[in-house]
């Protein structure tokens, strides 16, 4: 007899000579899988509202850091893990936070960067620190901008979202600006053109926090030039390819929810945080721009609840929440540590995207909040553990 | 009259049943057996003396063995036969692994029988608890659980930790086996008495039958009488794992097995179908354990069986009578948690099942994604993927504080885990580790090995030849 038989089994890697003999179907490609059918969903509600082009972007995002990826194992001759099917799903989460107006080279760029420096230099998948597709936005975001670049390639004064009788066919760079538009349900497209040149409704909620020509008078002032909410919740309005419809992003991410990819705790403390630094968080209006904090309560709760279902419902705050957060690698493992996981993020995402000039502040956030992953996961043993 | 509040337990998985194959088979008896190798060490302490010589003819039940020590018990025949010789068989081993027994050979044997009814000729519920403990003495019977040990022993050792609660576990919540099931459905009057008689000879004042609750209504006609006997029939969820010993007493008696130990430092004893029939099989009846229901199923087993096998039977004449694969991978025990069967094998008291499975391809297993689902299913509340981050580096003694000693061996870290890791066999080493089984040396050699072999064998393609090391 050989008391060694089953550690010899377990270091070759022959896993099936001990317990258990049944295995659930689910493997980490199954899971890859299904996070990139899931990540379609954005990407769907993309193109009907941005065009073929969010199409483009998405597959070339996606070839980018497939090809990135066989390139890098081909040349470090380091086997290549669970068939590239991580690297498409990078790949997709990356192109739904791009605009649709980038240039061809900017989703290329995008994923060089979030395969190597993201992933591949930490040793793949498992290791990473940092969730890889918002790396490759960082990097972007950062190279594509006036000190390195002549031009700002991905923090636009406007952005191109298509008419209602333009969607899924209309070429998103042919775009007009609309001095009339109001809504865009029944707003035909503008002359000659297929898409509106719209601002985010980000950057007007950001005017009550950061100086501006023109200081908005109240938050109620604010609001009345704000799209109607059902563009917001819709997804017709100015934004990322998979970052402006929130049914589709909410149904992504309840879905993975339910396969129990993510925990429901992480998003639903993500955005319950968002939501309280944004009543609580002061905003400066009127003509002596005095600090309010409170801003929920400041003008009546009525407005103040608008004022917050509106900054939860705008931006890239719910993408970062729903899908890139709840990223398996670069989030805790266990369910406290999660919980200050997406505690940190969403108040940080709104602080940065209140108080920071910079474009991506809920990236940003979650970027920040990667870096103390391992931190949460060793300094938290939480007590649910060790009681049955 | 307070009732009863039963706990639950956190973790756990909805495991598929699969024992539909066999769930509804009476048992039947075994096929006509050349040959039978008898154990001599059914427990695992020195082997009884045989007290055969070679060619003798034995009848069924005569002694072939004497004990030599208290622990040990006596082997009897299970069949009629000659005797043709000594040999070695395999027999399981605690915690893992198998160890070596002396066995007695028996050739030209008789055919073997089914569960006969007896008429019972020892009056057990009038006999004193004393008498009945010296009727079990005499028996020589073993429990029939995984950890074979003396009965008399067992019976002693639970008065000792001075037990006042007895559990029949029938909950056999494990894919694909259902001997402990058939017994009930089929016998269940006998082991509600065996059941009575074991708890009058441990001195337990509450007695408890915990069975499925998709089950109850095959037990119905058998346990109606248990309340007779003063036993509790309970039905039970099947979450799995509730049959493991410490998870089924903390439902039941809400008394927190401490990690480590065993049932009885809390005053609970768990004891099985098998055990509490043979155990009036032979009270009441006077007929010796010399055989056991073993299930044969699995994916790969085309006549899927209940089987009444005596002991000694080797699990290759089994598995061939049951027309299982020749390709499949042969399990003794549970899919979840039993051993990769090695030739030799022998059916013992502690041989529930033997089952085919799929000879899967191999499937290395891969990094792991921080999923977390291998701590979210975790019945003994561990924190698995943080054990498995100690594991690769050696930090043994960061994981003594995280508990490991808790782990109840049910498999479903691994049985989760999609990147395949042999999370348990993991966890089982750093508590073998730390228990000072093993050594630290030990340990970290299994480790240096494990770093060598097992991430080369992580590749897809693990011929290529220039392969530099992983970055980890």
């Amino acid at each position: 007899m050989n008391p060694n038989n089953q550690n010899i089994a377990m270091v070759t890697g022959v896993p099936s000579l001990h317990a258990p003999f049944l295995h659930a179907p689910e493997t980490s490609r199954s899971i890859f899988v299904t996070i990139f059918a899931a990540a379609c969903i954005p990407l769907g509600a993309g193109v009907v509202f941005f065009g073929w082009r969010a199409l483009f972007v998405a597959v070339l995002s996606v070839g980018g850091c497939v090809a990135t990826e066989s390139a890098y194992y081909r040349v470090t001759r380091t086997p290549a893990l669970f068939g590239r099917m991580h690297a498409a799903v990078t790949g997709i989460l990356l192109a739904l936070t791009l605009p649709v107006s980038v240039p061809w080279y900017v989703p290329l760029a995008a994923s060089v960067f979030a395969i190597i420096v993201g992933k591949a230099i930490f040793g793949g998948v498992g290791h990473f620190l940092w969730q890889p597709a918002l790396v490759g936005r960082l990097a972007v975001t950062v190279i594509f901008a006036p000190p390195l670049f002549s031009v700002n390639l991905l923090s636009l004064p406007t952005w191109s979202l298509l008419a209602e009788n333009r969607i899924i066919m209309g070429d998103a760079h042919n775009v007009k600006p609309e001095s009339t538009y109001r809504h865009w349900s029944g707003t035909p497209a503008p002359a000659e053109a297929d898409a509106f040149a719209l601002r985010r409704p980000r950057s007007r909620l950001r005017e009550l926090t950061m100086p501006t020509e023109h200081p908005p008078e109240s938050i109620i002032s604010t609001l009345r030039h704000m799209p109607p909410v059902w563009d917001l919740i819709r997804g017709s309005h100015g934004g990322g390819i998979g970052e402006t419809c929130v049914i589709a992003i909410l149904i992504a991410g309840l879905y993975l929810i339910y396969r129990n990819y993510v925990r429901a705790l992480l998003p639903v403390m993500f955005i319950l945080a968002a939501a309280v630094t944004v009543a609580i968080a002061p905003v400066r209006t009127g003509a002596g721009l005095a600090w309010q904090w409170f801003p929920i309560a400041s003008e009546g709760f009525d407005v103040g609840f608008v004022y917050t279902a509106y900054h939860l419902a705008c931006g890239e705050l719910l993408l970062a929440g729903c899908l890139l957060a709840g990223e398996m690698t670069s989030r805790p493992v266990t369910a406290p540590a999660q919980a200050i996981f997406g505690i940190m993020c969403g108040a940080g995402a709104i602080l940065l995207r209140l108080y920071l000039p910079i474009p991506i502040p809920a990236y940003a956030a979650v970027l920040i909040c990667n870096t103390f992953t391992p931190l949460l996961d060793t300094t938290i043993q939480p007590w649910m553990f060790r009681r049955r | 009259m307070v009732r009863p509040r039963f706990g639950t337990f956190s973790g756990g998985i909805d495991l598929a049943d699969e024992k539909g194959a066999t769930i509804d088979s009476p048992v039947a008896p075994v096929s006509r057996l050349n040959r039978i190798r008898v154990p001599l060490a059914p427990v695992d302490t020195d082997a009884a003396e045989p007290t055969v010589r070679i060619g003798q003819h034995v009848s069924r039940g005569e002694r072939i063995a004497e004990a030599s020590s208290a622990s040990q018990v006596n082997v009897f025949a299970p069949l009629a036969g000659r005797v043709s010789g000594f040999c070695t068989v395999m027999l399981p081993a605690q915690p893992t692994g198998w160890r070596e027994s002396p066995a007695v050979e028996l050739t030209d044997l008789d055919p073997p029988g089914n569960i006969e009814p007896l008429t019972e000729n020892f009056d057990s519920l009038a006999a004193d608890d004393h008498s009945l403990r010296l009727r079990i003495d005499e028996g020589s019977l073993v429990t029939f659980n995984q950890s074979t040990v003396a009965l008399s022993e067992w019976i002693a050792s639970a008065e000792k930790a001075d037990v006042d609660t007895l559990i029949a576990n029938v909950m056999e919540n494990t894919p694909f086996v259902t001997a402990d099931h058939r017994l009930l459905a089929e016998r269940g009057l006998e082991v509600v008495r065996g059941l009575a008689i074991l708890a009058r000879a441990i001195g337990a004042t509450r007695t408890i039958l915990a069975v499925d609750h998709r089950r109850i209504d095959d037990y119905r006609s058998a346990v109606a009488p248990a309340r007779l006997y003063g036993i509790n029939h309970i039905a039970l969820a099947h979450k799995y794992p509730i049959g493991a010993e410490a998870i089924l007493i903390k439902v039941l008696t809400r008394r927190r097995v401490r990690p480590g130990a065993d049932g009885l430092q809390v005053g609970v004893a768990v004891t099985d179908a098998a055990t509490c029939h043979a155990t009036y099989r032979w009270v009441a009846c006077g007929e010796l354990p010399t055989a056991r229901v073993v299930t044969v199923a699995g994916p790969k087993v085309d006549k899927p069986v209940n089987l009444l096998v005596p002991f000694g039977a080797g699990v290759e004449d089994i598995l061939e009578s049951a027309e299982a694969g020749a390709e499949s991978r042969f399990v003794y025990g549970s899919a979840m948690t039993g051993r990769h069967l090695v030739n030799g094998v022998v059916v013992s008291s502690a041989t529930n099942a033997l089952l085919a499975m799929e000879p899967t391809r191999p499937q290395s297993p891969t990094q792991c994604i921080r999923c977390g689902w291998c701590g979210d299913n975790c019945p003994a509340r561990i924190n698995v993927a943080s054990l498995n981050d100690d594991f690769e580096l050696g930090r043994t003694d960061a994981a003594r504080r995280k508990n490991v000693q808790a782990c109840i061996e049910c498999g479903i870290c691994s049985y989760v885990c999609p990147a395949r890791l042999p999370l348990m066999q993991r966890v089982k080493l750093l508590k073998q580790t730390i228990a000072g089984r093993l050594g630290r040396s030990g340990a970290e050699s299994h480790l240096q090995s494990h770093k060598k072999v097992g991430l080369r064998s992580a590749s897809s393609q693990p011929t290529t030849d220039n392969q530099p090391n992983e970055p980890e």
